[in-house]
C-alpha cells in the first residue's frame, strides 16, 4: 500500500478513528499489528507470512542469546540470527546476481555453466524489515536491550506500518519502550503529525513525480550521448528527485507513526547543505549510516585503529551499504565511491583541518558546493541501470559529447533550475535547525498559508500513485 | 505604536525566520543530542487546522466550479486500473476489442451487443500497439472467444521500447500483477471520477498545465511531440466517446487536435547515434519481427477456436494523407493479412463504410460511431464465419 493512494487515505482514517477510540492499550497493539500486516499483505499476501515467520525467529533467537550465560553460546546464537536474517535477505535479493556473476567467474577459467534464472519476486521492503528484526537480536547480544516477553509487541515493532516497507529503519531498542505504556498525545501532536504528512506527500508527489522525475527519467533511458547542460541537468533532477521521494516518505512515515502516539527519528536533516561527505551522512538516510556505524563500523574498530585501516573499515562499510540498496555493481560503486570520499576527505581534514583559514565562510562554501557536486556524481551510478549509461552519462557531464543531442525542453530546464536551486536555498538556511523550530517561529499565518498551499497542490497535482524510489530496496 | 501591531510587523519580518541565527538549543550540531521524544511546535494547531480546512475545502470547491464552467464534465481517468478491471471480465467465450484509441471512439458497445448477442469488452488502449494485448489473449488458454483488432500502422508496428509498446506492455502488466492495494484504490477512485470533474488526470493537473507553458526550445532539441487535450468521456466500460465541443471540424478544439496528430503521427528522425542505413536496417527486421509475432499469436489463438479480424478505421483529412504517405497500405495492411491468413475489413474497401469524416481527422464523433459500428457488424459477422485458420500456406511477407 502506498501512502500516495486512496487505498492508504481510507486505512490511515479507519486505523487511526479505532485505535483512538478503543481504551484498552493491549487491544489497540492488537489493531496495529493487523493493520499492519494488512498494509504489508496487500502488496503480496504470501509475503506477509514470510515477514511473520522472521520476526518469530528472530524473537526466539533473541531469547536464547538473552538466556545463554557463556559468550560463546551468545555468538552462537547471534550467529544464527544474522546468518538467518542475510540468507533470507541474500536469497531474495541476491539470488540472481549472485548466480549472474558466479556463471562470469566460471567463464573466465573457461567453463561453460548455464544457471537457471530464479524467478523470485522480491519481497517488498525485505531491506528495511530485515534489518528492524536484526537490529533486535544484535542489541541484546550488545547488552543495550532486554529481550521483550511478547511476541505481539516484537511483531509490532518489526512490522508497524508506517516505516515497515521504506524505513526509517527503526531499531527494536527504540520501539519496544514505546509499547510499554499507552501513549499519550501532546498539545498539537496529532495535527503536526499530519502536518508532516502533508509535507512528506508534497515532496513526493507534487516535487519528486511532478516536477522531476519525468526529467530525469528521459534523460537516464536516452540511448545516445548527450550534451553537457542535458547531461547535468538529468543528474541534478534524480538528486533532488530521490530526496523529495524518500525524504518525503520519511517524513509520512514520522508524521503517521506521531498521529498513533509514537516517536521515530529523522531520517533526514537537510543533506545538500552538507559540508564534507562525512557530515552527509549525518544527514542523509540518518537511520541507515548510524546502523552500519553501530553495528558493523565500530565493531570492525572504527577510526581507533591504523589510519590505513580505518580508511579500508570505511570503504567497506560503503561497500556494503552500497550493496545493501541493490542486487547491482552499479550500487557496489556508488558505494565505492563514497568510501572512498570519506577517505579523502579524512586525509584532508587532517591535512587541513587546523589551518586558520579552513573555517573561512568563502571556503565552506566551497566545501558545500564541493560535497554537493561529488554526491550528484555518485548519483550518476545510483540511478544507472549499467555501466554503459553511467559511462554516456558521465561522459556528456564532462564535455565529452559536444555534438551529443538535447533532449530536455526549456520548460524541463527551467523547472530542475528553480526546484534545484529552491532546495539549495532552504537546505542551506534551515542546515543547523529542526522543521520545529522553524513552524515555532513562522507567523501562524505563514504556516496556515504554507500548509494550505501543499495540501491544494497535492490534490491538484492527482499524483498518478507512483511507488516510492526507495520500495525496490 | 500599538503593542499588538509591533508583534505582528516583528513576525512579519520572514526572512529574519530563515537568516537569524539560532540559538544554541536550536542547533543539531553543537546542541543537545536528538531527542528520542520529538518536540511539538508551541502553536495554536486547532485554529490552523480549522484555517487550513478552509482555505482547502474552499480551493477545491473554486476549481471544481471554474472546470464545470469551462465546460468539462465528470468522466473517468483511463488508466492501467480501469483497463485491468475490463480485463477480468473476459470471460472464453468473449467479445474482445483490442487496438489503439480508435476502435476506442469508433465503435459502439450497445450496437455490438445487439449485433453479436454478446456484451463487448474494450480492451483497446489510446496511442498504444495491440500487440501485447493480443500476445496476452493469445497466451491465455482459457480465452477462445473473438477479437476485434484495429490496425494503425505506426501504432501497431512501432518497435520494443517505444510509447506505443510500453502503454499495452503496462496495461498488461498491471492486469497480472495488480495488488489488493491497487485494486481497492481502482474501486475507490470511480466513483470519485464520476462526480467530480477536477479529477482529470489528463487534463486538468499541474503537470498537464505545467506542460501548456510555451518556452522556446532550444535549436535541434528533440523534445516529443505535443499530447492531445481532453475531448472525450469514459464509463465504466471504457467506452468512449467524443466530447460535442470537439465534434465541429472547424471548432477551435478540433482544429487544435488535426494540429497535434500530425507530429505526432511523423515517424521520429533516426536517432544521431546510429548511422542511418544501420537504423532502417534495424525498423525493416523489427516491423518483419512484429508481422511474425503478431501472425503466431493469431494462429496460437485461432488453433483453439479463437476468431480474429482486423479493422482499418476510417481516418481524414492531413492526417490521412500523412498515414497513406508514410505507411502504404501495401507495405502494412496487405503483409497483415498475409502472414496472419487472418480476415480483415479495411474501411474504404466499403462503399457503405468509407463517407465518415472524422472532425479532428482521427476519431468519429459519438453520433457517427453508431452509425459505423451498425454498418460496420455484417461486414464483421460474415468475415468472422467465413475465416478459415489455416496458417500453413501463408506466403512470408514483402516488406
Amino acid at each position: 500500500m502506498l501512502f500516495n493512494s486512496l487505498t492508504f487515505v481510507v486505512f490511515f482514517t479507519v486505523v487511526v478513528t479505532l485505535y483512538w477510540s478503543i481504551r484498552g492499550w493491549e487491544m489497540r497493539k492488537n489493531l496495529l499489528v493487523v493493520a499492519s500486516y494488512i498494509f504489508y499483505g496487500a502488496w503480496n499476501p504470501p509475503f506477509a507470512a514470510l515477514l511473520f515467520s522472521t520476526t518469530a525467529m528472530d524473537f526466539w533467537l533473541g531469547r536464547q542469546i538473552a538466556k545463554a550465560q557463556e559468550k560463546r553460546r551468545r555468538r552462537r546464537w547471534l550467529v544464527a540470527s544474522v546468518c538467518m536474517n542475510l540468507s533470507m535477505l541474500g536469497f531474495f535479493k541476491y539470488g540472481n546476481f549472485l548466480l549472474q556473476n558466479f556463471q562470469w567467474l566460471l567463464a573466465r577459467v573457461g567453463i561453460i555453466y548455464q544457471p537457471p534464472h530464479l524467478d523470485i519476486l522480491l519481497p517488498v521492503g525485505i531491506s528495511f524489515y530485515t534489518f528492524h528484526s536484526l537490529s533486535y537480536t544484535l542489541d541484546i547480544y550488545r547488552g543495550v536491550l532486554r529481550p521483550t516477553r511478547s511476541l505481539r509487541d516484537f511483531v509490532l515493532a518489526v512490522s508497524f506500518f508506517p516505516q515497515l516497507v521504506a524505513g526509517p529503519i527503526v531499531r527494536a531498542g527504540d520501539f519496544l519502550p514505546q509499547l510499554e505504556h499507552p501513549p499519550r498525545l501532546r498539545n498539537g501532536q496529532f495535527l503536526w503529525g499530519l502536518a508532516l504528512m502533508t509535507l512528506g506527500l508534497f515532496e513526493k508527489i507534487v516535487l519528486a513525480d511532478t516536477l522531476l522525475s519525468g526529467s530525469a527519467d528521459r534523460v537516464f533511458g536516452y540511448g545516445g550521448p548527450l550534451v553537457a547542460l542535458d547531461s547535468w541537468a538529468g543528474v541534478l533532477a534524480f538528486a533532488g528527485q530521490i530526496f523529495f521521494d524518500f525524504a518525503g516518505y520519511s517524513l509520512c512515515a514520522i508524521g503517521a507513526a506521531l498521529t498513533l502516539g509514537f516517536h521515530l527519528k529523522d531520517n533526514f536533516r537537510f543533506p545538500y547543505a552538507a559540508i564534507g561527505f562525512s557530515d552527509f551522512w549525518r544527514r542523509w538516510h540518518i537511520s541507515l549510516s548510524t546502523f552500519l556505524r553501530d553495528y558493523l563500523y565500530i565493531p570492525l574498530g572504527g577510526n581507533q585503529v591504523r589510519p590505513l585501516r580505518a580508511a579500508s573499515n570505511l570503504v567497506i562499510v560503503m561497500f556494503l551499504g552500497g550493496l545493501w540498496h541493490g542486487a547491482a555493481w552499479t550500487f557496489v560503486v556508488w558505494g565505492l565511491l563514497h568510501g572512498s570520499y570519506l577517505v579523502v576527505e579524512r586525509v584532508c581534514r587532517g591535512l587541513f583541518e587546523h589551518k586558520p583559514w579552513a573555517g573561512a565562510l568563502p571556503v565552506r562554501v566551497l566545501a558545500g558546493f564541493a560535497t554537493y557536486s561529488a554526491v550528484c556524481i555518485a548519483w550518476v551510478f545510483f540511478r544507472a541501470s549499467d555501466f554503459t549509461v553511467a559511462s554516456r552519462m558521465l561522459g556528456g557531464m564532462f564535455g565529452q559529447h559536444p555534438h551529443g543531442d538535447a533532449i530536455l525542453s526549456t520548460r524541463e530546464l527551467v523547472q530542475i533550475a528553480s526546484v534545484t536551486a529552491g532546495m539549495i536555498l532552504m537546505h542551506w538556511t534551515l542546515r543547523d535547525q529542526t522543521f520545529e523550530t522553524v513552524v515555532m517561529r513562522l507567523p501562524r499565518v505563514a504556516v496556515t498559508a504554507i500548509w494550505s498551499v501543499m495540501a491544494c497542490a497535492i490534490i491538484f497535482t492527482q499524483g498518478s500513485s507512483n511507488a516510492f524510489i526507495y520500495f525496490q530496496f | 505604536m500599538p503593542l499588538s501591531i509591533s508583534n505582528f510587523k516583528r513576525r512579519l519580518r520572514l526572512p529574519t525566520v530563515f537568516f537569524r541565527r539560532p540559538s544554541r538549543e536550536e542547533q543539531i550540531h553543537g546542541g543537545p543530542p536528538l531527542e528520542f521524544i520529538r518536540p511539538i511546535p508551541e502553536i495554536p494547531w486547532r485554529g490552523i487546522t480549522v484555517g487550513v480546512v478552509l482555505v482547502v475545502v474552499a480551493a477545491v470547491t473554486a476549481w471544481e466550479l471554474y472546470c464545470r464552467s469551462i465546460g468539462y464534465g465528470p468522466t473517468l481517468n483511463d488508466n492501467e486500473d480501469l483497463w485491468t478491471s475490463r480485463r477480468r471480465a473476459v470471460r472464453p467465450e468473449s467479445l474482445v476489442i483490442v487496438g489503439d484509441s480508435r476502435p476506442l471512439f469508433d465503435l459502439d458497445l450497445d450496437e455490438l451487443e445487439h449485433g453479436f448477442g454478446k456484451r463487448p469488452i474494450q480492451l483497446a488502449l489510446a496511442g498504444s500497439s495491440a500487440y501485447p494485448v493480443l500476445a496476452d489473449l493469445a497466451n491465455d488458454e482459457s480465452f477462445h472467444g473473438t477479437i476485434i483488432c484495429s490496425f494503425v500502422p505506426a501504432l501497431f508496428l512501432a518497435p520494443p521500447g517505444t510509447p506505443p509498446m510500453d502503454t499495452g506492455e503496462k496495461a498488461v502488466h498491471r492486469f497480472h500483477n495488480q495488488t489488493l492495494a491497487q485494486r481497492a484504490s481502482e474501486y475507490l477512485s470511480v466513483p470519485l471520477e464520476e462526480h467530480l470533474v477536477f479529477l482529470k488526470q489528463e487534463d486538468l493537473t499541474l503537470s498537464i498545465y505545467l506542460g501548456k507553458l510555451r518556452l522556446r526550445n532550444r535549436p535541434g532539441a528533440l523534445v516529443p511531440p505535443q499530447l492531445p487535450p481532453y475531448f472525450q468521456t469514459v464509463d465504466r466500460e471504457r467506452r468512449t466517446r467524443m466530447w460535442e465541443r470537439c465534434a465541429d471540424p472547424n471548432g477551435p478544439l478540433a482544429r487544435r487536435i488535426q494540429q497535434i496528430w500530425l507530429p505526432l503521427f511523423t515517424p521520429p528522425p533516426p536517432p544521431s547515434y546510429i548511422p542511418k542505413q544501420v537504423f532502417m536496417a534495424e525498423m525493416k527486421k523489427a516491423i518483419g519481427q512484429r508481422f511474425e509475432d503478431v501472425a503466431a499469436a493469431v494462429h496460437k489463438f485461432q488453433q483453439r477456436g479463437g476468431k480474429i479480424a482486423f479493422v482499418r478505421f476510417p481516418s481524414s483529412g492531413g492526417l490521412k494523407q500523412l498515414e497513406e504517405h508514410d505507411t502504404p497500405r501495401a507495405n502494412t495492411w496487405d503483409p497483415l493479412l498475409k502472414m496472419t491468413s487472418a480476415p480483415g475489413i479495411y474501411y474504404s474497401d466499403y462503399a457503405d463504410l468509407s463517407g465518415f469524416k472524422c472532425p479532428e481527422w482521427s476519431h468519429l464523433t459519438a453520433g457517427d460511431s453508431v452509425e459505423f459500428t451498425r454498418r460496420l457488424i455484417p461486414h464483421l459477422r460474415e468475415k468472422l464465419h467465413s475465416s478459415v485458420a489455416d496458417r500453413s500456406d501463408a506466403p512470408k511477407p514483402t516488406l
